[in-house]
């Protein structure tokens, strides 16, 4: 087991790696066509996350949203569920981890925390059981599903902010700063002296990357070693098997879909209390759908979604310095982006593809075995 | 003159070791109607896959007209005129019937467009001089299943079909539609082209063939003049006994009634009864076997017992406790277990380890759960012991299922549901498609667990395989029982045979007390 795992872990690895050289490599290409000064260009692009504390700040910060992401879109597609609600239960994440900590009053700074992300994933929870309980028992196509209740869920986010949490007379739709005192703190200890100091004033960099850490772990351990893990990787494998051998199925996917929800709304609860430290306006900024990116390229293995969530994190992060660092318009620095979205997803496409050509052969040689007597009794399709 | 399609010795092994033909000598005379009549999984669709380019000989020889020919792909095929006409029609639904006709080889008109008119023209021709009756301007989505079935011929003649393949075209036909068919087959022929009619309807074959060849188990029985053959000893050339399997069985100690099926029904979505009244009780210590040909409803029964679909109306107890419409795994805590008819739909997950196909059906209880988590030890360990058990020949129980070859893939869901220690084992088709050594394993297993007092209920397309293996015998035709019989071993193939094509059947009053 131990030498498989080993063999798959330099296989993605290998993978990634490769998907990235190639959209660098064509990032490259356009930098060169369009720009005065293509190698500084291209310069802040490839170096500039790492080039400033904070702009590395910047890289881990959209990192750890990203993965929350990718977490919880790995979870619904291990089930085969192609769930898009991310955003939708991001985006309310946010509103009630963010609500809690400016107008819940729990004394204590613990647990006025904790409830927040409490009700963070709560509200994942739900709002993905929503179009679960729709797809299992009323067969609504989830696709369809999710995109509306994210409408539905961004357009209750900006009603509430607008009307409800923005502060009277402010000048611009955005809730106050959430309290100094119930922040959540830096992932460096304060008695860390310097280095406290110097993350906690230039990044905000904070225990999120713990709960970060632990979601991971959780995550990869509810898929591998959990009964419930073993008959959601059966749904998605061959959910013809899976109610065969008596699994529940419908109740497993309301479960994948609820369950995906509860990293969603961490997610949002990270760009509320970690990241902005209050409630603005398109708070999401479309993140939602960069999950997909993220699991897919982490072929849905939570364990290797940290890899490809910190490679996209940086690739995002390095083409917004390159936007303001140089000569790049807007518009190329989006170009560029695109194309390597393009590419790293292509590249997670590409092993897909692969694999059904493998079990393609594997089906090929199967319906050999069948095919004397499968497919004279067919069903006749027409 | 040389008959206008002859096939040499013909062998087909697939690469996972199936003999599908076995020295097959089949030839096809010009202008004439040939039937191809077998049992599914007979191999008749194997021959004409090879005759048609899409499978290639392990060994042997094609001769078309006495010149031997070597079809690498179907393209090779239609380029010497033969043209198959597949039992699930290709065409292009948002089409017109003409664009569908011509599709490939269209008439092109000015600037390289599809020449509508003349596409139109040419479909109105052909469709007038074989007496194919077809709207050339209707969309395909927009016509019936006969006239679709006219189009694919029409669209095999336009490319130059002399010799016709018609794979099971009845199948999907309504009675009338079947006679228009055959009118249309006869014109066919009278104006010179050859058919090739598979089925395995004999009173088709009577109605419309000039010759009849009988395929069985990978081997051509015979080929005769339809006129010297009589539908019963078509049936038992089709049905015939073959070198029995060295099956050990044990003298039979029947225990308790277990299983009790009363008056079950099942509607399928399309309205159509597939299951009427069935009725019958297993007993401890038996082999209930349930012979009759693919189709008659074996399928609907054996899920409507396992929990896959809900009966209609009727009930089936399990120890007096009722299984019918109930989920599937309140059916396996109930006792029962069931080996798939189709392993790959149902059965396993492919891309998932053995060991972890090996317990679907048990790991939410101790020992493979312990608390929330999964016991991996204990799931490896059984892997491991079910593995050497049951001779899954496979390096380790991480490999995913689908690194197996089909014999052993069987063994896997073999190994799970016998060791479960059913009260009930449903074995569906445990055998199809199989090597003869995994067949022969999993008929000694089948038969060892009815010795050890589990009620075993037999479906097999296979007539062999259940008469060697069951101690009963119930036939069934069209979703009714016809016959039962108490005496497995006494019973001669050729009556089962008609029992299972509904020519003879037994009255209610004669089976009431055997069931």
């Amino acid at each position: 087991m131990r030498k498989i795992f080993a063999n798959a872990a330099v296989r993605e690895l290998l993978r990634i790696v490769l998907a990235v050289s190639i959209a660098l490599l064509l990032g490259l290409i356009v930098t060169l066509l369009v720009s005065e000064d293509p190698w500084g260009a291209y310069k802040a692009f490839l170096v500039g996350p790492l080039t400033k504390f904070n702009r590395f700040g910047d890289w881990i910060e959209e990192s750890i949203t990203l993965i929350f992401l990718g977490l919880s879109v790995a979870i619904a597609f291990k089930a085969k569920q192609f769930s898009l609600g991310a955003e939708g239960q991001m985006v309310l994440g946010a509103l009630v981890s963010g609500s809690i900590i400016l107008f819940v009053p729990i004394e204590s700074a613990f647990l006025r925390i904790t409830v927040a992300l409490l009700a963070a994933m709560v509200v994942g929870f739900l709002w993905g059981a929503i179009p679960g309980y729709l797809k299992a028992y009323v067969n609504a196509n989830e696709i369809v599903t999710t995109l509306m209740l994210n409408t539905i869920a961004l357009k209750l986010y900006d009603y509430f902010l607008t009307y409800k949490i923005k502060p009277e007379g402010a000048g611009y739709t955005a809730s106050d700063f959430l309290p100094n005192a119930y922040r959540v703190p830096s992932f460096i200890p304060k008695f860390a002296g310097n280095l406290y100091d110097m993350f906690s004033r230039q990044t905000n960099i904070t225990l999120f990357l713990y709960f970060m850490v632990a979601s991971i772990l959780i995550g990869w351990f509810l898929m591998y070693r959990t009964p419930f893990g073993y008959e959601l990787r059966m749904v998605g494998s061959n959910i013809k098997f899976a109610r065969y051998g008596g699994i529940n199925t419908k109740k497993v996917i309301v479960l994948a879909f609820a369950i995906s929800g509860i990293f969603a709304g961490l997610a949002g609860a990270h760009l509320a209390m970690g990241i902005h430290n209050k409630l603005i306006l398109n708070i999401t900024v479309g993140l939602g759908f960069e999950g997909i990116v993220v699991a897919t390229m982490a072929r849905n293995n939570p364990l290797f979604v940290p890899l490809s969530g910190l490679a996209y994190g940086y690739l995002r992060a390095g083409a917004d310095i390159m936007e303001r660092a140089s000569d790049m318009s807007r518009e190329m620095v989006l170009i560029v982006q695109a194309l390597i979205i393009l590419l790293v997803t292509a590249e997670g496409i590409l092993p897909v593809i692969q694999q059904r050509v493998g079990q393609g052969s594997n089906k090929g040689l199967s319906k050999v075995v069948d095919s004397p007597a499968a497919t004279e009794g067919g069903s006749h399709v027409i | 003159m040389a008959p206008i399609i002859e096939m040499r010795d013909i062998v087909k092994i697939y690469a996972n070791g199936v003999v599908a033909n076995n020295g097959i000598n089949f030839s096809v005379e010009r202008g004439e109607i040939h039937a191809l009549v077998g049992e599914n999984g007979a191999g008749k669709s194997t021959l004409m896959k090879i005759l048609y380019g899409l499978e290639q000989p392990t060994e042997g020889e094609l001769l078309l007209d006495g010149k031997s020919v070597e079809f690498k792909s179907p393209h090779e095929a239609i380029a010497q005129g033969i043209g198959m006409v597949h039992q699930n029609f290709m065409l292009v639904p948002s089409f017109t019937v003409a664009e569908n006709v011509v599709l490939g080889d269209e008439p092109l008109g000015k600037g390289g467009m599809l020449d509508k008119k003349q596409a139109m023209q040419i479909t109105a021709d052909l469709s007038r001089q074989y007496g194919l009756r077809v709207d050339a301007e209707a969309t395909v989505d927009s016509i019936n299943v006969g006239m679709r079935q006219r189009v694919e011929i029409l669209k095999t003649l336009y490319r130059g079909a002399q010799i016709l393949i018609l794979d099971e075209p009845t199948a999907v036909l309504t009675p009338q539609e079947t006679q228009e068919l055959f009118v249309a087959v006869r014109a066919l022929v009278d104006q010179g082209k050859t058919v090739i009619f598979i089925t395995h309807k004999l009173r088709e074959v009577k109605e419309i063939s000039d010759r009849v060849t009988v395929m069985r188990d990978g081997k051509l029985i015979g080929t005769q003049n339809t006129s010297d053959t009589t539908r019963e000893s078509l049936a038992s050339m089709m049905v015939g006994r073959e070198v029995f399997l060295n099956v050990n069985k044990a003298p039979q100690n029947r225990g308790e009634k277990v299983m009790e099926v009363r008056n079950v029904s099942y509607v399928a979505e399309t309205g159509r009864v597939m299951l009427r009244d069935i009725s019958f009780n297993v007993f401890a210590g038996e082999v209930l076997g349930i012979a009759g040909v693919e189709g008659n409803g074996q399928t609907e029964l054996v899920e409507v017992l396992t929990g896959l679909r809900p009966a209609a109306s009727g009930d089936a107890m399990v120890h007096g406790k009722v299984v019918t419409s109930k989920t599937p795994r309140e059916v396996r805590m109930a006792g029962v277990s069931h080996i798939p008819e189709d392993r790959l739909t149902n059965g396993l997950a492919l891309d998932v380890s053995i060991e972890e196909n090996l317990i679907v059906d048990r790991y939410f209880n101790p020992p493979y759960r312990k608390g929330v988590l999964l016991e991996r030890r204990v799931v490896g360990k059984l892997g491991v012991d079910l593995i050497r058990k049951f001779g899954i020949r496979t390096p380790n129980g991480l490999l995913p299922v689908a690194s197996l070859s089909g014999g052993n893939m069987q063994k896997v869901i073999v190994a799970r549901e016998f060791s479960s220690n059913p009260a009930v084992l449903i074995a569906s088709q445990p055998t199809r498609g199989i090597d003869v050594g995994a067949t022969e394993f999993i008929r000694d297993q089948l038969v060892q667990k009815r010795t050890d007092g589990a009620a075993v209920l037999l479906v097999s397309a296979d007539l062999s395989e259940v008469m060697s293996l069951s101690d009963r015998i119930i036939a069934i035709y069209e979703g009714e029982i016809t016959g039962v019989f108490t005496e497995a071993a006494s019973v001669s193939e050729e009556e089962l045979g008609l029992y299972m094509l509904g020519i003879k059947r037994q009255s209610w009053e004669e089976m009431e007390a055997y069931l």
